[in-house]
């Protein structure tokens, strides 16, 4: 009884493997190109005009079309499928016989170009899944990309200028958006920008295992990732501190800029490089702030609590502020940021401008400071109390400031305890006690506001500028 | 010296005057005034009327939408965070537990450690003066909350879905708890002022995100804003669903 069950496995399994061979026979002996080149076939010697082009077709043999492109260091079978990319005669057929759109093919003729250049996918495959590597199963990093980034291919020979007055112009839209959206405020790029996002140069090179994919929305591959993290960062990166304020359809432009920001030339006969390629840097101020500021400040004019940075975000272009702030107050803020919080360092050796480039971005911040100057407050002639400063801290200011002075982290005030603050002029911050930020939320706390006489002023002062020391 | 007596009774009779506007009354040297005074007033205002010198706050949310954050005016008597039902007065108890945790993503800040327990009762008190409601009325009892134990499981969580619907809480809230309802962009407070609904994906609730104040907010409703009481209209346990299913919808069960 026993050994009759076993008999049976062992016949069921032999029947099994023995149909799994006939399937692989089957599939080698059929591959999916033949059918295709079949099909191919069948509708040249269908629409063929005269003889000569039916006796051609008649003549034709199944087999792989290869396409060897040294230079590139690429070998592309896509043809082996796509039968009629270069054929007149198949602008009518269905996909994958149809001829490739548009008049491309004219200047990019596939022996010299290939296929996946451009189109990406993997070259070398010779079924449809593999070759077009869409699914997680093929592990492949750069599968065809979808048409409405395939400009993102063009940079690699072409420039902006050239691309736009074709009317391909996605790519110089997406550097657009990418040149004054404040991307490089967080984001580094030839070297230069923020320190608080993730290097750009060669993200569109970038393979799939670089990009967290868990929580990706249909195929998990880069150009999903991207259109996606545009449309709303923190749903495939909750702990991402990224700002993205754009529209529905301009997703699309700047994932088709940070596709074409790729690794590695092309080599010098494939290029046709005149103009632009790259984003580059401008020198004059209101382009420079757009480029590095306008992410997180905005207008300049609205100060405001910001939940993703967890922190108020200064408006730093209000009268208010510029009436009390110096020209050297602003500099020393530009170049050394604010340590413990997200303001980064712009000098040279960090964030990257030139000193040239940072007077240009100060002279725009700055344009609207009102001709008038605060009233003197005369803080070294006051001899201050660090006790009653305290006291007075602790129940003036620590409601917004935090007791240490360390701000953010559900505090509507900035932080006091960063060497910018530690380090500035007592008589500044004496001023914006006593005057406030009109129009911000800090009030002002001398005669004419919360009705703080000077003393208080510049005891409350004296201990703001102890703060760094407390622990 | 008789002079400077008369001068000083003349300047305590105008103080007195002055502070016994409305209410309850407001007694000199009252300690609850100098706390308010020295802690709220500043974005309260002199005259609790919320205008403050701070002034409107602006808070903008991870989504980017951009939240104008207002200190409450006391005139009106009209308290969002109670445990009493919905057009009632808060109890005292009300008052102290806001002032110990302050209010989450408002900037109200905890007074917790900052004041003592005298403080806070004379606070609550004075804040009492700024409306005559409080000669009116009186307060109501607090509404028992005690947590049945199938809060957050699936089942519960499926319920609370479908009260979500028929509740028509998505005409503002919307369908994904957004707060993207087709109503939210033209509802109003009761002070006038466009108001956003609560979007429940981002996280804390003002009133605490425990079970325990979600469902309390259900109960009694926010007054004042468009957020009505679920008293009636929901027995107990649906209400509890629909805590269930909110703290889905806030990412605290699966």
């Amino acid at each position: 009884m026993r050994n009759r069950f076993f008999l049976w496995i062992l016949f069921l399994s032999g029947a099994v493997l023995f149909v799994f061979t006939l399937i692989a026979a089957y599939r080698e002996i059929a591959p999916e190109w033949k059918r295709y080149q079949a099909q191919y076939k069948e509708q040249i010697i269908k629409l063929a005009k005269d003889d000569a082009t039916k006796k051609k077709a008649k003549e034709l043999v199944p087999a792989v079309q290869q396409i060897y492109l040294g230079t590139l260091n690429r070998i592309d079978r896509c043809m082996s499928c796509h039968m009629g990319v270069e054929n007149p005669m198949m602008a009518n057929a269905k996909l994958p016989l149809k001829q490739h759109s548009g008049d491309y093919l004219k200047n990019h003729p596939p022996d010299k170009f290939g296929c996946t250049v451009c189109h990406y996918g993997q070259g070398r495959a010779t079924n449809k899944k593999e070759a077009h590597a869409a699914t997680r199963d093929t592990h492949w990093d750069f599968p065809t990309i979808p048409l409405k980034y395939i400009q993102s291919s063009c940079t690699q020979c072409h420039d902006y200028e050239m691309l736009s007055a074709k009317g391909y112009d996605n790519i110089a839209k997406g550097a657009k958006l990418f040149m004054e959206k404040g991307c490089r405020g967080c984001h580094k790029l030839n070297g230069i920008g923020g320190a608080l996002g993730k290097k750009l140069d060669v993200v569109g090179s970038q393979p799939i295992a670089y990009f967290p994919m868990r929580f990706v929305e249909g195929d998990r591959n880069t150009y999903n990732w991207h259109k996606q993290h545009f449309t709303d960062p923190r749903a495939l990166v909750p702990e991402s501190e990224m700002k993205i304020n754009v529209k529905p359809e301009e997703t699309d432009l700047l994932a088709t800029y940070v596709l074409s920001l790729r690794a590695g030339e092309m080599p010098k006969d494939y290029r046709r490089i005149k103009g632009t390629q790259t984003v580059e840097k401008p020198d004059e101020g209101e382009a420079l702030y757009r480029m590095f500021c306008i992410a997180c400040h905005t207008t300049g004019k609205d100060s405001y609590f910001d939940e993703i940075f967890n922190r108020t975000i200064p408006a730093i272009m209000k009268p208010a502020f510029l009436k009390t702030a110096d020209e050297k107050y602003i500099k020393k803020v530009v170049e050394d940021g604010r340590a413990g919080t997200q303001m980064t360092s712009w000098k040279a050796t960090a964030g990257g401008l030139t000193g040239v480039e940072i007077n240009n971005l100060i002279a725009y911040i700055t344009k609207d400071r009102p001709s008038a100057k605060p009233e003197r407050f005369d803080f070294a002639g006051f001899k201050t109390d660090l006790k009653r400063g305290e006291e007075l801290y602790n129940i003036r200011c620590a409601l917004c400031h935090g007791k240490k002075g360390q701000g953010g982290e559900g505090f509507l005030g900035l932080n006091l305890r960063n060497p910018v603050v530690q380090g500035a002029d007592p008589e500044f911050l004496a001023i914006t006690v006593r005057d406030g930020r009109s129009e911000t939320s800090m009030p002002p706390f001398g005669k004419k506001g919360v009705g703080f006489t000077d003393r208080d002023i510049a005891d409350v002062v004296s201990y703001v500028k102890t703060m760094s020391k407390k622990k | 010296m008789k002079v400077k007596i008369f001068v000083l009774s003349i300047i305590l009779l105008i103080s007195q005057q002055t502070g016994n506007a409305f209410g309850a009354e407001a007694k000199k040297n009252d300690p609850g005034k100098k706390v308010y005074e020295e802690r709220c007033q500043i974005c309260h205002g002199a005259k609790g009327d919320g205008k403050g010198l701070v002034g409107v706050m602006k808070r903008s949310e991870k989504t980017g939408r951009m939240i104008n954050v207002e200190a409450r005016d006391f005139t009106l008597a009209v308290f969002r965070f109670r445990s009493t039902s919905t057009g009632c007065l808060p109890v005292n108890e009300d008052f102290i537990s806001l002032i110990n945790k302050g209010i989450p993503r408002s900037f109200m800040p905890s007074h917790k450690d900052q004041l003592s327990m005298e403080e806070k009762k004379a606070l609550a008190e004075y804040i009492k003066t700024f409306s005559t409601r409080w000669k009116e009325e009186e307060p109501c009892k607090s509404i028992p909350v005690k947590k049945p134990r199938w809060v957050g499981s699936r089942s519960s969580v499926e319920k609370g879905k479908k009260i979500y619907k028929e509740m028509k809480c998505w005409e503002c809230h919307g369908d994904d708890g957004k707060g993207k309802g087709p109503k939210s962009d033209t509802i109003k407070d009761d002070w006038g002022k466009p108001i956003v609904p609560f979007d429940f994906t981002t996280g804390a609730t003002k009133m605490g995100d425990a079970p325990e104040n979600v469902y309390t907010a259900y109960t009694t409703g926010l007054d004042g804003t468009g957020m009505p009481s679920y008293e009636d209209s929901l027995k107990e346990d649906e209400r509890w669903h629909l805590v269930s299913y909110t703290l889905k919808l806030m990412g605290k069960v699966k």
